[in-house]
């Protein structure tokens, strides 16, 4: 077995872990986030979140695979630890960055749906 | 008398095709693309139910009836897509001149390693889950994109007395 192979074999399972773990973590508890944004509709919620968790999974776990395709030539054993920390680097950076995103948008739109807003209601009828 | 190119036997010889793995590839792109299709599409139209409720008011008949066209349609256009870009193609052919009577036909990407076939076969599918959730999260605005409408043209309930008195 060469090294690229070996260290394919390494990255994808680890890396694939990392991130169904993040993706299970937001599941977990964006819920109660959603839940305040969508009115405790729980039924609604639940899609919505299951939909968006395996969305999470594919595009995640394909961007991972996609990476895997061009790695350098790895000739040596320490050229292999740092080609493979680097790769796991980029990996940990990505699945951050989209984190925080996710954290943010939950915030923002919480924040936007907690504005007290006036119930108006039209009723072309005046009380008797 | 010197052989002529008419003399020699030109017939090309592709080495490779014995070697290449191209049509191992395929028997394992094909299954794992078609599968990660089927769990996309399942799991995204076992949740659509709710949202198909919702933007036909409860109906349940119709709401089912939708959902399943729709799904179908998703198969049908993902799948398709993955059959698609199935083609691996060999890279550029190197010929390296006669050998016993013969063209020796190489190419610079054989896919005969192991390490090719992971790296062609990581590409491809990490494409192609890229694509489905792409499709999943599009799938999902259409969704939303519904309920919103549907709930914009629904008249609203008949105001109760406390409603009406509230208002003004």
């Amino acid at each position: 077995m060469n090294l690229n192979l070996l260290s394919y074999l390494l990255f994808f399972p680890a890396m694939l872990a990392i991130a169904v773990w993040t993706a299970q973590v937001s599941h977990r508890h964006g819920r109660v986030w959603m839940l305040r944004i969508f009115d405790n509709e729980a039924a609604f919620v639940d899609a919505v979140n299951n939909v968006l968790l395996v969305g999470c999974y594919v595009v995640n776990a394909g961007y991972i695979a996609l990476v895997v395709g061009r790695w350098e030539l790895i000739t040596s054993l320490p050229q292999m630890l740092a080609t493979l920390t680097t790769h796991v680097a980029t990996i940990l950076f990505l699945l951050a960055w989209l984190h925080y995103q996710n954290i943010a948008v939950l915030l923002i739109w919480s924040r936007a749906r907690s504005r007290p807003r006036p119930i108006i209601r039209i009723t072309g009828q005046r009380p008797g | 008398m010197n052989p002529t190119w008419g003399d020699v036997n030109v017939t090309p010889t592709n080495h490779n095709a014995m070697t290449s793995k191209i049509v191992l590839a395929y028997f394992i792109y094909l299954p794992l693309a078609l599968g990660l299709t089927l769990y996309v599409a399942h799991t995204l139209f076992r949740n659509g139910r709710v949202f198909m409720l919702d933007i036909f008011r409860g109906k349940a008949d119709i709401a089912d009836s939708t959902n399943r066209l729709f799904e179908v349609g998703f198969y049908l256009l993902n799948m398709g897509f993955a059959l698609l870009i199935l083609r691996i193609d060999q890279g550029a052919e190197v010929n390296l001149g006669i050998d016993g009577g013969g063209y020796v036909t190489t190419y610079s990407h054989a896919l005969d390693t192991n390490q090719e076939l992971v790296e062609v076969l990581a590409g491809k599918l990490g494409g192609f889950a890229i694509y489905l959730g792409i499709m999943l999260f599009l799938n999902l605005y259409l969704f939303f994109r519904g309920r919103r409408k549907s709930r914009e043209n629904r008249p609203l309930p008949p105001a109760t007395d406390t409603a009406v008195a509230a208002a003004y």
